[in-house]
């Protein structure tokens, strides 16, 4: 630590802590004016200038972008100091008489008339005064560079490409949002919205955090969803082995830190559309493939992303490279990474369980691990051939035909085969997070993360210990994140970057202050007023009208709720005993046994009993805060406070499952 | 061609001296930018064929050669062994030179320097005033090689430096402690000891495991110097050399060189130079079979003044535009690319190699102060300067540090021409400052100029009679500096808008009195306000005339007069009617016709018409033109 004296104060910060900040955290107040804390320092105005002395030396600096190395004492007052200010201003006023900041720093520095005409007076309250601050939230806060500056010296000007409005532009409104003089005016947006003022503050108060606390919080920015590889790994959820295991030593080779410093290749905004200020879309470029029929070609790969490389691990493959070969091949024949990885996670298990062996696979060993073997299947996958055809056909029905063909074990199948109503698990490890293991087991479309992804909530922050508290959160967030679906929308800018002071409000895993940024998007868009309650209501309509459709196809009911135990606890004694310190300790303090005195085989069966019987209980707590029957089916009273009584045959449909009121 | 190694590089420097010596005479026509624009090409062309007609080939070589420095005089050729100096040569000259001097063995006098018209001719270029007292180490080879042929440059001691260092096993630390004992401080304007630089450098670079890279700054935009340009002309590999040697010491493996496309002789050479090294193993993978590897990219700089400033220059090479950023974190530890950068001037890296072969010792002897303990403790070893002006010799001059001003302008330049009196001598380029006659006697060093309120810059001096007003020489500088600021920071921006403002006004006799410390007012936030070294100096012109020429500054402002005779706004020409004898010989060249008279009558002007050019005052041969 280093210590910055001022006149009447002094403060240690760290090394490389700029005078202005050295200056806030001691109280002392320096004019800036070109600064801003989601920028680099950048030094233009001047306006900072204060003298130091370091040791000797005495001289003065921009307090905005000057790094404390060495003690120094900070003068913001001084002779000067004051005149070096009161000149600068001096100039600027000279320019620009009418500009408000400027008149208000001048008269405390207690400039009145400039001594000189300036040639280029503006008589503008509006006046551009150079600052740069929209060049560089443009170019460094969003990486647009739609802004710049033209011309050198006393002709130099903010203008667009060509002085014309860039195609690129977004019209983000960041740039109007931090200009200090009102200078810049934004065009109407051509959906015509009802307020269109009301959206941009909307927006940017969005892009404001993005640009100041995506780097603290998540890194979407930087590396996308890859972040959450090392979080995942840390916090035992990183699936290895078909879900076996939640973290492994290798996991840093594919984790984001690696990737970010040797991959991707993008330091530009990759967006899905755009406008959109999180921009987490990476890419690799120029990689020279290894496989398969484009073989030797250097291509782009867009990814890799985060359930991308969980389902790696799940392989227990942890090659970077082949990771983005996978994700290339995967992208240009149409298949999903998720639903490829665990199928082929399973496809592992069941050849080191003996279920499969060469002969069945046509020759391919395929141990966990076995990363070209894993290749190979991928391609067969797309040509339809050899193997890969029966790993085409996922999870549900590979465990059907293994059962019947290869008179291999249905129960432990059914186990380890990780999928809900025949869709593939994302990669998550949910052992521990029962508000999870019904995230998978109850979301309509089958076990994917997207309804809800409660486990940090769950598990890590404890912060729903009951079965009521559980079933509240897996009734408001499937709700609130069908939302997004309503409207088109992306979810990842409501909570992986957070407010700042998220952490102090009631409810901050719902992140309201967003949800109310949510709120004004839809009144500024259509003109009507909206409360969050409404939001959740017009989700609620759709989600009980989708569990109903399931019901009409065959699969709306508890037992199409039901998952595979591999994702609730422990399936084998390799498992049990590479955690046993936990499911001990669980046996011990829930279930009052004493695990000393039981052998392996009982304290497993203990704790699946144990385990399969808490997610029957949050069934039944679920149902009853969505308002259906102990058999997951909406009542017709739910179906009539949501108005879906007018759909023609429901109450047919309900009274053939035995719903009556 | 050969590749050059450790070993064979003596041979192949014998071996292009054995081919030189065996020509009767070299002709050494001087292709510098100067002498091409007075026609020395199609001279040299003229010469080539007319030598090749009388079958003479064998025995006389020309070699067209980089600046001789002595550019007023030019096109020049030098025959040599010799020495034999011509000048203002003309296609027309040839078959004459090429009989009497080659044939019959008569130097042809006509053709030879004389000190004042009438005065004898002087046949040996050493025997030449402007050329006694200068000491060349980075103009070494001005005027003496075909800087397109690497040969040629072996002959005259290329690359011993790095053979020294590479056969000897010379080892970073030793090199950098060589070049520190030296006393070489930087030459392109803030004379900062090179040793020192580079072992902050090669510090970093080893802390932080960076790669480090060496730049050259070839960008020279101060107005009417030609230093930089003219060593890359005449002599590209001593830049490469220097170049390398600094690699060496800093552990660079790419080297930048950034000079501005309005050089395009520079460049060509340069070019040239780059690919010859490569071919012959001096640059590359493999430098002379020692293993390490360097190579060298050029980079053209679009000539902005505020480019040569280090950061906005590497800004610039990164494909940014060329605006400086705060150096409280120095490009020697984070420049280009971020990585650790050594950015020396083009003299500085010329300077190298003789050091290195040489030794620190022999450097550090020239010039002034005692560099034994610290390169702080003096200015050792010489400094070019592109003397420019009122002066009779123009040209480009190496000299010993140390040396007076009187020495330059008196003893090597000549003095000032049309017997008129020295007011000022300008250094420093264009934010440098003007010292008075008074100040003849200073050293030239970078500590006393610095003292006196000049600097030392990157060698400009613009030597001013007494005809200079120099209220309104501190007005042009301005001008020139506003714009070329880059317009980034507030003080420099609008500052040099303000203090041109005010100049402005005092040249046109409008100024108050509280305007003198206006400017200094104007001038302490620039220095102490602006962001880069631009604006930092940028009111020296001001400053230094205020501080030596005060009273004429006073004089516009009090009594609206221009002592100097300069300012258009304050002045009036007439004609003396005791004086004027009605010659006439003003009347056409005045470009408004506002002059009338009988012949053999007194003249008049017509001061509605007159705009103050001055034109009348010169054409007068009886001095009947008065300025009030
Ligand atoms: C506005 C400005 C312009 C400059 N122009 C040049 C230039 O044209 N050439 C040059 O060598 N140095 C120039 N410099 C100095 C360089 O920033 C730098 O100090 C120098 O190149 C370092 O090399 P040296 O130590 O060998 O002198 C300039 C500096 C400033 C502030
Ligand atoms: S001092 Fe001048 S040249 Fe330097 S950054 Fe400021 S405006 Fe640009
Ligand atoms: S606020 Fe520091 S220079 Fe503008
Ligand atoms: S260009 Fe020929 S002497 Fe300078």
């Amino acid at each position: 630590m280093i210590e910055v004296s001022f006149e009447d104060k002094k403060i240690e910060v760290e090394p490389g802590t700029t005078l202005v900040d050295a200056a806030k955290a001691a109280g002392v107040y320096i004019t800036t004016l070109c600064h801003n804390e989601q920028l680099e320092p950048y030094g233009a105005c001047r306006i900072c200038s204060v003298e130091i002395a370091e040791g000797e030396r005495r001289r003065v600096v921009t307090a905005c972008n000057y790094p404390v190395h060495k003690p120094v004492t900070v003068f913001t007052k001084s002779e000067r100091t004051l005149r070096t200010r009161r000149v600068i201003l001096e100039m600027m006023l000279a320019r620009w008489p009418k500009v408000k900041v400027i008149q208000n720093m001048a008269k405390l520095a207690g400039v009145e008339e400039p001594r000189f005409a300036h040639p280029d007076r503006n008589e503008s309250e509006n006046a551009c005064i150079l600052c740069g601050l929209c060049v560089r939230i443009c170019k460094e806060g969003l990486w647009h560079n739609v802004l710049a500056f033209e011309g050198r010296g006393p002709t130099r000007k903010v203008t667009q490409p060509f002085g014309e409005i860039s195609p690129e532009c977004t019209g983000c409104s960041a740039c109007a949002d931090i200009c200090p003089t009102g200078a810049i005016t934004m065009v109407d947006d051509p959906n015509h919205p009802a307020d269109p003022a009301r959206i941009r503050k909307a927006g940017q108060v969005v892009t404001r955090e993005m640009i100041l606390l995506d780097h603290q919080q998540a890194l979407m920015r930087i590396v996308g969803t890859a972040h959450l590889v090392e979080i995942m790994n840390d916090y035992d959820l990183l699936p290895v082995n078909n879900y076996k295991f939640g973290d492994h030593p290798d996991a840093e080779k594919i984790s984001s830190p690696h990737f970010r410093k040797k991959y991707f290749t993008q330091g530009v905004p990759d967006a899905c559309y755009l406008g959109c200020n999180m921009a987490c879309t990476k890419a690799v470029e120029g990689f020279e493939l290894k496989t398969g029929p484009d073989q030797g070609k250097f291509v782009v790969v867009d990814g890799p992303e985060y359930e991308t490389l969980g389902g790696s691990s799940n392989m227990g493959i942890f090659d970077p490279e082949w990771v983005i070969e996978m994700n290339y091949y995967c992208d240009t024949y149409g298949i999903d990474t998720i639903s490829y990885a665990t199928a082929m996670a399973f496809v592992m298990e069941c050849y080191e369980a003996g279920v499969l062996n060469q002969e069945r696979t046509g020759g391919l060993e395929l141990p966990f691990g076995a990363a070209d073997a894993a290749i190979e299947v991928l391609h067969q996958m797309a040509e339809g051939e050899g193997f890969g055809l029966t790993v085409g056909l996922g999870i549900r029905r590979m465990k059907k035909l293994f059962a019947e063909k290869y008179d291999a074990d249905a129960a432990f199948l059914q186990d380890i085969g990780m999928e809900a109503k025949g869709l593939e698990y994302s990669e998550y490890v949910t052992k521990e997070s029962l508000a999870q293991q019904g995230g998978y087991g109850i979301a309509l479309k089958g076990a994917q993360h997207d309804e809800a992804w409660l486990i940090f909530m769950d598990m890590v922050n404890k912060q729903i210990p009951s079965f009521e508290d559980k079933a509240e959160a897996l009734h408001y967030f499937p709700m609130w994140r069908t939302w997004f679906g309503l409207n088109g929308l992306c979810k990842l800018p409501w909570n992986d970057v957070e407010p700042e002071d998220n952490g102090e409000v009631d409810e901050p895993a719902k992140v309201p202050k967003h949800v109310d940024g949510y709120c004004n998007l839809v009144a500024g868009m259509t003109g009507k007023e909206v409360k969050p309650a409404d939001l959740i209501l017009q989700s609620e309509r759709v989600y009980n009208f989708q569990r109903i459709f399931n019901l009409k196809m065959g699969f709306g009911k508890r037992e199409h709720d039901v998952i595979p135990y591999r994702s609730a606890g422990p399936v084998t004694e390799e498992e049990y005993q590479s955690r046993a310190e936990r499911y001990d300790g669980q046996l011990k303090e829930e279930q009052g046994l004493d695990p000393a005195a039981m052998s392996l085989a009982e304290k497993v069966a203990a704790t699946r009993q144990w385990r399969e019987d808490r997610y029957q209980k949050l069934l039944d707590a679920v149902y009853k805060r969505r308002g259906w029957t102990a058999d997951g089916i909406p009542t017709l009273a739910t179906a009539k406070r949501l108005g879906l009584d007018q759909m023609e045959g429901l109450t047919e449909l309900l009274a053939a499952h035995g719903v009556k009121e | 061609m050969p590749k050059v190694t450790i070993e064979n590089l003596s041979a192949i420097a014998a071996e292009a001296q054995e081919k030189h010596a065996a020509y009767k005479s070299i002709l050494l026509v001087c292709a510098g930018t100067g002498c091409v624009s007075s026609g020395s090409l199609s001279f040299r062309d003229v010469l080539q064929k007319e030598i090749d007609n009388r079958e003479l080939s064998s025995e006389l070589k020309v070699v067209a050669t980089g600046c001789n420095g002595f550019c007023a005089h030019g096109p020049i050729c030098v025959v040599q062994p010799e020495g034999i100096f011509y000048q203002h040569l003309k296609a027309r000259h040839v078959p004459e030179l090429i009989e009497q001097h080659f044939v019959q063995g008569k130097p042809v006098e006509h053709l030879m320097y004389r000190a004042a018209k009438g005065e004898r001719a002087i046949p040996l270029e050493k025997d030449i005033q402007f050329f006694a007292k200068q000491q060349t180490i980075a103009l070494r080879n001005r005027g003496r090689l075909d800087p397109e042929d690497i040969a040629d440059a072996i002959r005259r001691g290329a690359y011993q430096g790095l053979q020294k260092v590479l056969a000897e096993g010379i080892k970073a630390e030793a090199l950098i402690d060589l070049i520190l004992r030296s006393g070489i401080r930087g030459r392109g304007g803030g004379g900062f000891p090179t040793g020192i630089k580079w072992q902050t450098c090669r510090q970093a670079s080893l802390e932080r495991k960076e790669t480090a890279y060496v730049v050259c700054n070839g960008d020279e935009g101060d107005p009417g110097a030609f230093m930089d340009r003219s060593i890359v002309e005449a002599d590209p590999h001593a830049v490469i050399e220097g170049m390398i040697l600094g690699a060496l010491a800093v552990g660079a493996q790419e080297g930048l060189v950034y000079i501005r496309k309005e050089y395009p002789l520079a460049l060509q050479r340069l070019y040239k130079a780059i690919d010859q090294a490569r071919e012959w193993g001096l640059l590359g993978d493999d430098l002379m079979g020692s293993g390490m590897k360097f190579d060298i990219q050029v980079h053209q700089g679009a000539g902005a003044f505020v480019c040569g400033e280090s950061t906005a220059l590497m800004a610039s090479m990164e494909g940014r535009a060329g605006e400086p950023r705060a150096k409280y974190v120095h490009t020697v530890e984070y420049g280009f690319r971020n990585a650790p950068t050594v950015l020396n001037n083009v003299e500085t890296w010329a300077s190298i190699p003789p050091i290195v072969s040489k030794g620190a010792e022999w450097f550090a002897a020239i010039g002034v102060g005692d560099v034994s303990q610290s390169p702080w403790g003096g200015s050792s070893g010489t400094k070019v300067f592109s003397l420019v002006g009122n002066v009779c010799n123009t040209g480009l001059v190496e000299v010993p540090m140390g040396i007076s001003l009187r020495e330059i302008v008196y003893d090597i330049g000549g003095g000032i021409p049309n017997g008129r009196k020295l007011k000022a001598i300008q250094s420093g380029g264009p934010s440098g400052g003007c010292l008075p006659e008074s100040q003849l006697d200073l050293a030239v060093d970078f500590d006393t100029l610095q003292e006196a309120g000049s600097m030392m810059g990157s060698g400009g001096l613009i030597v001013m009679d007494d005809r200079t007003c120099m209220v309104d020489v501190a007005r042009y500088f301005i001008s020139f500096l506003m714009d070329e600021s880059c317009g980034k920071c507030t003080p420099c921006r609008e500052g040099l808008v303000a203090v041109h403002e005010v100049l402005t006004r005092i040249t046109e006799g409008k100024g108050r009195r509280e305007d003198l410390d206006l400017l200094e007012d104007l001038g302490a936030a620039m220095k102490e306000g602006s962001l880069c070294g631009l604006g930092q100096s940028a009111v020296n012109p001001v400053l230094s005339t205020l501080r030596y020429f005060r009273e004429e500054y006073e004089a516009h402002i009090n009594d609206g007069r221009c002592p100097a005779g300069a300012c258009k706004a304050l002045i009036r020409y007439t004609i003396d009617t005791e004086t004027c004898n009605g010659c006439g010989a003003c009347v056409k060249p005045c470009p408004t016709a506002a002059i009338t008279g009988k012949l053999k009558q007194v003249h008049i002007i017509d001061q509605e018409a007159c705009i103050q050019c001055g034109t009348c005052l010169d054409a007068c041969n009886f001095d009947a033109v008065r300025v009030e």
